[in-house]
């Protein structure tokens, strides 16, 4: 089948704002999005520039704004978007620099600022600090996180807001927060407490819709909102 | 525009029918304070109000408040119980049907109101 690929390009040393450009490409039902920027890239111009890793759905390099929704590329399916004209954009909220490639330093800084690593200030016991599959239950789903910034960036505080940590950060205070073994919750405080933190979520959904890992990214933060609420933490 | 679904909807919405009420707070304020000034221009102000445009522009205000009140109810849920997120897209769909069984009656006692007189 014939689709067409449009994609939001912006050179940095050439253009004054992002402009659109359109491929004809051949592609198989069966063929990734990843597979038609590879085509461009490879078959028709070498200029342009995306990040990929894995390819599996894993690493969380590629996650772009697909048809006007946030989808890592090489996890979407020519087939499930209906459609033979396919739009792909960089995710909002973070500065391009080139084509679909965002700075993901200031996601990176919101990840750090909420401490991501257990946190006892215990002896450790001589052997491995036990916990019971029910405790390691409630702190599951955060561990599904890829860091693929795809919430973040769909979130229209997000794009606006410039403090917000953004969902992932929280999501991934959750899992530390949750965890049986960790005593870190004072410590993380300062980060999600304040005016960037959990508070400025409104639920929106667009986290939740945009994970590509099924993470219920809102249902997390608001058990972490409760968790600050109600001085579990 | 980002293609969100039920949810972004119910956002943009609550914050636009938020954003518009505090406005008229304020034009309403404004307007009973002008009763300092005397009856005279109280009166005068009131009087210019009769017209149907105000009556309409009330009619949309009252719009934005009964859906800011029912989505604010469900964000009480979604934030208060542990079952009220994973039901966000029904309580979305619950606040509409409401908001019609509400909305006709009010809307047909305003117009009603605006056009024909009587309290």
């Amino acid at each position: 089948m014939q689709v067409t690929l449009k994609i939001l390009r912006y050179n940095p040393e050439k253009d004054a704002r992002p402009h659109w450009e359109s491929y004809r490409l051949e592609a198989e039902p069966m063929d990734r999005v990843l597979d038609l920027l590879h085509q461009v890239k490879w078959e028709q111009d070498g200029t342009l520039a995306f990040r990929k890793s894995c390819g599996h759905g894993i690493c969380g390099s590629d996650a772009m704004m697909i048809n006007g929704v946030n989808r890592l590329a090489c996890k979407t399916l020519v087939k499930d978007l209906g459609t033979d004209v396919i739009t792909v954009e960089p995710i909002r909220g973070l500065p391009v620099e080139k084509d679909l490639v965002v700075d993901m330093e200031p996601f990176f800084d919101a990840y750090r600022a909420v401490k991501p690593w257990l946190i006892n200030d215990q002896p450790p016991p001589e052997r491995e600090r036990l916990q019971s599959p029910e405790e390691r239950a409630v702190f599951d789903e955060g561990t599904k996180c890829i860091l693929c910034a795809a919430c973040t960036t769909s979130c229209p505080v997000f794009w606006v807001n410039g403090t917000y940590l953004g969902p992932s950060a929280i999501v991934q205070a959750h899992r530390f927060i949750f965890d049986s073994r960790d005593r870190g919750a004072a410590e993380r405080f300062p980060a999600l407490g304040s005016t960037g933190g959990g508070w400025r979520c409104r639920t929106a959904y667009n986290c939740t819709e945009a994970c590509p890992r099924e993470i219920p990214v809102t249902q997390l933060i608001e058990e972490v909102k409760r968790a600050i609420m109600f001085g579990q933490m | 525009m980002y293609r969100g679904r039920e949810g972004q909807w119910a956002f943009y919405l609550h914050r636009i029918s938020g954003i518009a009420i505090i406005l008229f707070l304020a034009l309403h304020v404004t307007e009973i304070s002008s009763s300092m000034f005397g009856p005279k221009w109280f009166n005068a102000l009131l009087k210019f109000e009769e017209n149907p445009i105000f009556g309409l522009g009330l009619v949309g205000v009252a719009a934005l408040v009964l859906y800011h009140a029912l989505n604010g109810l469900r964000i009480i849920l979604m934030d208060f119980t542990s079952w009220g997120v994973k039901l966000q897209r029904q309580l979305w769909y619950a606040v509409w049907v409401v908001y019609v069984i509400l909305g006709f009656p009010m809307l047909f006692i305003m117009l009603k109101h605006v056009f024909v007189g009587g309290a």
